[in-house]
């Protein structure tokens, strides 16, 4: 059981927990990128981007299970690669915001200081002031990645063989005395799961506070 | 399952009630907890702890399916209330199951949003407060109201995250907007239609329930903008 819940069932692997923390990784990992992009865009032309933000804005408004479904069944993709889409998406709709936030705080003095130093805009951006927004953000980022790990349990509704959907499973096919041992089972997992996170994120801002 | 605009009202109406319930419920819950977690007996901050960082690290659809289970094979019983519309009265059992697994999904991140708002005031004014000499709980609507600068805020983002949970009941035969939207595109192949619908009608309850926190934020700020400036003599 413990394998299955850890890797997924023999039929479907990678799934169970493994695909829990990838897809969260990925989904992660793009809206992080497509959120920088969309934060530099946002400070640099802000009427221009009021659309886009608007957008986003709607996005937030969407529960996670309702962009699941409409990616599911209203593209071609396939089902894993819609759900993943789909928590990119979600991810985006809070990580841009935040980092946007973050970013339009960035100290005038510092900008002053690298003009003076006659650091070219890109340069600048790039060296200076992403690096110090990621730094600025990481608490609200953290708290957000591990919303989004948990989140990745919504991928069940479309049966994609993560670690809420392989417990699901399991479960119903368990005699009545076991199905609670299996979903005790896959919370620990998670629980685990998000204190790993949480020990990950302690030392990243550690690394990054020195 | 009725699937026109009058359908999309009944599954409005039972994605609110099950979201008011379970909201109650949390921040209920999530007050004792923050209390308990702050307070200065040991075992039982030690308890609150424990009960926040659980509730924090198991995502609400697993708790959504493990109360669902749990619930699913056993009758209702006929003294439960039954306020959910759309749902059988002999599932009210399922119903009130999810209801308050949904809770505790919010439980933990509510009271961690509360604590941090109640520390956030700072050891002179949580002093200042002991000494006016009120009972326990006045003391604590009196913080309350100082600390919901910010924590308003935060509370309605859980909130409308709440909402956006709601949609696990549909996991169970519990009626509620997101199980409407699946079954209304999956009868009639008409998916634009009811995803648009289903979209629309969670934005709207989003931003309900976003204007209603800032609204309350509004009320418990205005009588200190009210205050008229000290002029000094």
């Amino acid at each position: 059981m413990i394998v299955n819940l850890l890797i997924g069932l023999p039929d479907q692997r990678p799934g169970g927990l493994a695909l829990s923390v990838l897809s969260a990784l990925v989904a992660g990992a793009g809206a992080l990128l497509l959120g920088l992009v969309y934060a530099t865009v946002c400070v640099g032309a802000p009427r221009l981007s009021l659309l886009v933000q608007g957008a986003l804005a709607v996005l937030r408004g969407i529960p996670l299970l309702l962009l699941i479904f409409v990616l599911a069944q209203l593209t071609t993709l396939p089902l894993a690669a819609a759900g993943f889409a789909a928590l990119g998406l979600y991810s985006l709709a809070h990580v841009g915001e935040t980092l946007r936030a973050y970013l339009a705080t960035y100290p005038q003095a510092m900008r002053d200081q690298a003009r003076v130093m006659t650091i070219s805009p890109v340069r600048e951006l790039l060296q200076l002031r992403l690096p110090w927004t990621l730094r600025q953000a990481l608490d609200a980022l953290g708290t957000h990645w591990i919303s989004l790990l948990k989140d990745t349990g919504a991928l069940t509704v479309l049966g994609i063989g993560e670690l809420t959907t392989i417990a699901r499973l399991l479960s119903e096919r368990a005699a009545t005395t076991q199905w609670a041992l299996i979903l005790l089972t896959a919370a620990g997992l998670y629980l685990l799961a998000v204190l790993a996170l949480i020990r990950v994120l302690r030392f990243v801002k550690l690394r990054l506070t020195i | 399952m009725l699937l026109g605009a009058t359908g999309l009202l009944h599954q409005a109406l039972a994605t609110v009630t099950i979201w008011a319930l379970s909201a109650v419920l949390a921040l209920s819950l999530a007050v004792a907890l923050a209390v308990g977690s702050s307070g200065t007996r040991t075992a039982l901050r030690l308890l609150a702890h424990g009960a926040i960082t659980v509730t924090r690290g198991v995502p609400t659809s697993l708790l959504v399916v493990g109360a669902g289970i749990l619930a699913l094979g056993r009758p209702s019983p006929a003294w439960l209330p039954d306020p959910f519309p759309g749902t059988p009265p002999e599932l009210a059992l399922v119903a009130w199951a999810v209801t308050a697994a949904l809770a505790l999904g919010s439980t933990g991140h509510l009271a961690v949003i509360f604590r941090t708002g109640y520390q956030s005031l700072g050891p002179a004014r949580l002093e200042q407060a002991t000494v006016l000499g009120l009972g326990p709980l006045r003391r604590l609507g009196l913080l309350a109201r100082e600390a919901a600068a910010a924590t308003l805020a935060p509370t309605g983002t859980r909130l409308v995250h709440h909402l956006h949970n709601t949609a696990f009941a549909a996991l169970f035969p519990v009626a509620e907007l997101f199980g409407w939207v699946q079954e209304g595109a999956n009868t009639t192949f008409d998916i634009g239609r009811y995803t648009t619908a289903g979209i629309g009608a969670y934005v709207l309850l989003s931003l309900l329930i976003w204007a209603l926190c800032r609204g309350v934020e509004h009320l418990l700020g205005a009588p200190a903008r009210r205050q008229p400036a000290v002029v000094p003599a």
